[in-house]
């Protein structure tokens, strides 16, 4: 069957999808349109710069485009550059992979004030993402507002020696930056008890074996895991890293150079003082499409579907992304009915600045050629240069 | 001989690795891929060189697609008296205590039901720079010689 299905987003979901798709039907004409120059999404710019073997799944993707056939068109993005009611019109499917961008806000007074940022916002400027801010001062004690395992990331990268970041591509402006930051105390802030509380197990073990950890538990945790206890008791290095469970944000303030947090404990209320605020509390759209309006629209009728984080909220890592993905190619191929008058990507005939996957191979190349004893990889950060790496050889 | 390779996966490496060995190996041999999560222990045949292409998780614990499997051997405690098997591990040495662990869980598993393991079972690095294919062929070429021998 020779469908032509567009797929909004080269993340993990919308690679998986495609895998799926052209392994069930290798003739599909399957197009993965990213707004970056480069594929991979959460891949390259979420996992964290210090788990290179869970970005393996790359060499998968890759063969996406180099041995089944998908097409990918980078540097394209849906709804500014081409619109979605455009796309929809040209493919036979439209699947939107587009993740979840932007930072769930706090939602308490004072979640807009300096020195507060996202955990998204300041992952994306560690991990060199071409439209990310700067990163931030810290401070001496910032205080990280989440229990998740990206907030662990977070509290893992922040508490690394520079040795312990070996092997990893963490670039050379965050590394100059972390080593630069002045942290002598880490707190964390989570509205569960320790026991509910959503980081995995594995990564509280990884985070309490690094050098200058001391994990303690400052509030709550009364019910922590078998996990947890083993690392508060076992870690004993000069950074503490408070938890404080059971307390729920209820505002922030400023307070002399820095910022106070009001959390609602089961004893009442308390305040914490902060030099900086990380809110990992999950994610949320951009604004960019009207995510709830799509959804409510999806199915085969509209030929429209959505897929990972996309479709189901910033919960779920890339194994689930993996099943959904197949699931969903299976429901696609049960339901498209192709209709050879739909131009497919001849829609983006003749337009200026669109990455191809030849492309990023040799992005890829020069990144990897740029490694060193202490890094992997040289991320290439800038969207010029990524655009015109030619550039970046002369230079 | 035919040569049934199985993969017990999470995100998917160890299904790409085992279609790479049976893509080497369809010139010479009858080859079948199958997910442990789709195979009953009964898939384990006395007749076939048994290949299975196992990760780890958390912890050293098997990936959800072998877990299933896992599963039924431990409850229907299968006789595989005569099933011969060669198993390969995918696992990352980040996990230093509990490298490889799913692979030699699964290993020892079915040894425990009477299976022979062939050869060693080597382990794959997510965060080194050895490929996976790399490493599979020339342990599992050996291995299929010395079966066919
Ligand atoms: C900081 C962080 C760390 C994580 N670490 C891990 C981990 O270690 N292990 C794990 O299993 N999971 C991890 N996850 C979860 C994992 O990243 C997600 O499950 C997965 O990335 C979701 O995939 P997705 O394809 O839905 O979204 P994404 O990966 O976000 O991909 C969406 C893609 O869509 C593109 N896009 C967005 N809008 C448009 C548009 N308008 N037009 C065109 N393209 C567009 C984006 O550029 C992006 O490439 C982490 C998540 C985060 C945030
Ligand atoms: C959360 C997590 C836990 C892991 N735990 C282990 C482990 O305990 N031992 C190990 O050797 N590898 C471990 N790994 C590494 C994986 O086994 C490795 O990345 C493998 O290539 C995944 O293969 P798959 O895609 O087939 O599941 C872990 C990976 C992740 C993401």
């Amino acid at each position: 069957m020779s469908a032509k299905i567009a797929i909004v987003g080269g993340g993990p979901s919308g690679c998986y999808t495609a895998q799926a798709l052209l392994k069930r039907a290798p003739d599909l004409e399957v197009d993965i349109i990213d707004a970056l120059p480069v594929p991979y999404g959460l891949v390259r710019y979420g996992v964290a710069a210090d788990h290179q073997g869970t970005k393996g799944v790359a060499r998968q993707f890759a063969r996406i485009f180099t041995r089944q056939n998908a097409q990918f068109f980078g540097n394209l993005r849906i709804g500014r550059d081409v619109t979605l009611e455009a796309l929809r019109r040209a493919y036979d499917v439209v699947v939107l992979a587009a993740g979840l961008p932007g930072d769930r806000p706090l939602g308490i007074p004072g979640d807009d004030l300096p020195g507060v940022i996202g955990s998204g916002a300041l992952t994306r400027a560690l991990y060199e993402h071409p439209d990310a801010e700067a990163l931030p001062e810290l401070g001496e004690a910032p205080l990280v507002i989440g229990t998740g395992n990206v907030a662990v990331d977070i509290l893992r990268l922040l508490a690394k020696t520079p040795e312990e970041l070996s092997g990893s591509d963490l670039g050379a402006g965050p590394s100059d930056w972390l080593a630069a930051q002045k942290i002598r105390q880490i707190t964390v802030v989570g509205r569960s008890s320790a026991a509910a509380a959503r980081f995995s197990p594995v990564m509280i073990k990884e985070l309490a074996e690094l050098s200058r950890v001391d994990l303690r538990l400052a509030a709550g945790g009364s019910d922590a895991g078998e996990v947890l206890a083993a690392a508060v008791a076992g870690s004993a290095g000069p950074l503490p890293i408070d938890f404080r469970f059971e307390s729920r944000p209820v505002a922030l303030e400023p307070l002399g150079d820095g910022l106070q947090l009001t959390v609602e404990t089961p004893r009442g209320r308390e305040t914490i003082a902060a030099s900086s605020v990380i809110s990992a509390i999950g994610f949320t759209g951009d604004g960019s499409f009207d995510r709830d309006g799509l959804l409510a629209e999806a199915g085969g009728a509209a030929r429209l579907y959505a897929a990972g984080w996309f479709r189901t909220g910033p919960v779920g890592a890339i194994p689930q992304c993996r099943e959904e993905g197949q699931r969903l190619a299976q429901q696609i191929l049960d339901e498209v009915q192709p209709d050879p008058a739909r131009i497919g990507r001849a829609l983006f005939a003749g337009r200026a600045g669109i990455t191809d996957f030849d492309h990023w191979q040799h992005l890829d190349a020069l990144e990897l050629a740029g490694a060193t004893d202490q890094r992997c990889r040289r991320k290439i950060s800038r969207r010029d240069d990524m655009l015109r790496p030619a550039n970046l050889q002369d230079a | 001989m035919n040569i049934a390779i199985f993969f017990g996966t999470e995100t998917g490496n160890a299904e790409m690795l085992a279609e790479d060995i049976a893509t080497e190996l369809e010139d010479q041999h009858e080859t079948t891929v199958a997910n442990l999560a789709d195979s009953a222990p009964e898939a384990l045949q006395v007749a076939d060189l048994n290949v299975i292409v196992c990760s780890s998780y958390d912890d050293g614990d098997l990936p959800a697609s072998a877990k299933p499997f896992v599963e039924r051997v431990q409850s229907e405690m299968p006789d595989l008296t005569g099933v011969r098997f060669a198993i390969f591990g995918l696992g990352d040495s980040e996990y230093a205590e509990t490298y490889g662990f799913g692979s030699m869980k699964l290993a020892e598993l079915l040894v425990s039901r009477g299976a022979q393991a062939l050869g060693e079972r080597p382990v794959h690095d997510a965060a080194g720079d050895e490929l996976p294919e790399d490493m599979a062929m020339p342990w599992l070429l050996e291995i299929i010689e010395a079966a066919d021998a």
